[in-house]
């Protein structure tokens, strides 16, 4: 898939397939690009047009979510962009750990981040039910919502 | 702590790099938890990195005796699951993807001086190359969480692209 010449990293796709993130390299800072699939065409996102490099994007089930690293001074933060709200959620991790990768379940119901520090990584699980609706596939009922069978 | 939106706006203009966004974000959402029985065990399990989470399932790669190797963790049972068939105790692992049924895993490893990428059917306990038309240097791979497609990052001629294979 071509961005111009330049490099394309890092692939994330949305459960569904119709989201594909990666990472380009523009105006020599590494930036996160969502398109629609199979079009192409590139989907706007409202807090990360600075604060690069980014890096490890992932994505919920139809897109809503895209969870990734970002540099902000001295620290790599974890970040959540809502698409649907345009909320930004920041994931506060634990002490002195930098975090290397994440990956968003489908759902947006958990995380997991891989993180180093004191010379070992480890991968660490995050509850993101009191942050995060759930970004479910058309036609599964969302649990705890009650019937509507008449 | 909840700071007030004005000491979060002379914070902001104190520290100047500060995204005011950000900073609102972090104080006034309520914070994800920490999955502290599962964080135990995967700690317990040793240096572990490279995690693709989808359903109820975990891939990542754990070092255990000098030797990278790919974990899938049932997080229903808090436990990982044997995948007969996948490991090779002279391959090293560098990427690794799973869809939401934990049934299928894309993988990304080195053996005998290649770099290879696979998929792992776990119900066949089969491994199957995927090839990369035209060819190249696979990377990373990221997995669709209904398992039919994958995307993989790929080195031709020095620079890196992103490939997407539909998967049968």
């Amino acid at each position: 898939m071509g961005w111009g010449s330049s490099d394309r990293q890092d692939p994330a796709l949305s459960g569904n397939g119709r989201v594909l993130a990666t990472v380009v390299r523009r105006d020599g800072r590494d930036t996160v690009l969502l398109q629609e699939q199979p079009s192409g065409s590139v989907l706007p996102l409202r807090h990360l047009q600075r604060q690069q490099p980014h890096r490890s994007p992932s994505l919920s089930w139809n897109g809503r979510y895209l969870a990734l690293l970002v540099q902000q001074g001295p620290e790599r933060l974890a970040v959540i962009e809502d698409r649907a709200t345009g909320r930004l959620h920041r994931l506060r991790l634990p002490g002195d750990l930098v975090p290397e990768s994440l990956s968003l379940a489908p759902d947006g119901r958990r995380i997991a981040v891989s993180l180093e520090g004191s010379g070992r990584s480890r991968v660490q699980l995050f509850d993101l039910t009191p942050l995060l609706e759930p970004d479910l596939p058309a036609g599964l009922p969302v649990p705890g919502a009650g019937s509507t069978t008449p | 702590m909840r700071l007030l939106p004005e000491a979060l706006v002379r914070a902001g203009a104190l520290t100047g790099a500060v995204s005011l966004p950000l900073l609102l974000a972090a104080c006034l959402a309520p914070l994800p938890q920490p999955l502290t029985g599962l964080n135990q065990r995967l700690e317990a399990a040793g240096p572990a990195r490279a995690p693709s989470l989808a359903g109820d399932w975990l891939a990542l790669i754990v070092s255990r005796d000098g030797r990278d190797r790919i974990q899938l963790v049932d997080l229903n049972r808090r436990q990982p699951v044997p995948l007969p068939g996948l490991e090779r105790p002279d391959a090293q692992p560098l990427s690794v993807a799973v869809d939401a049924r934990g049934e299928r895993l894309a993988l990304v490893r080195q053996l005998e001086g290649r770099t290879e990428l696979l998929l792992y059917r776990r119900n066949l306990m089969a491994l199957q190359p995927v090839a990369l038309q035209p060819p190249g240097v696979p990377r990373r791979v990221a997995l669709r969480a209904d398992g039919r497609e994958l995307a993989v990052e790929v080195s031709r001629q020095g620079q890196w692209q992103v490939d997407l294979i539909a998967v049968p």
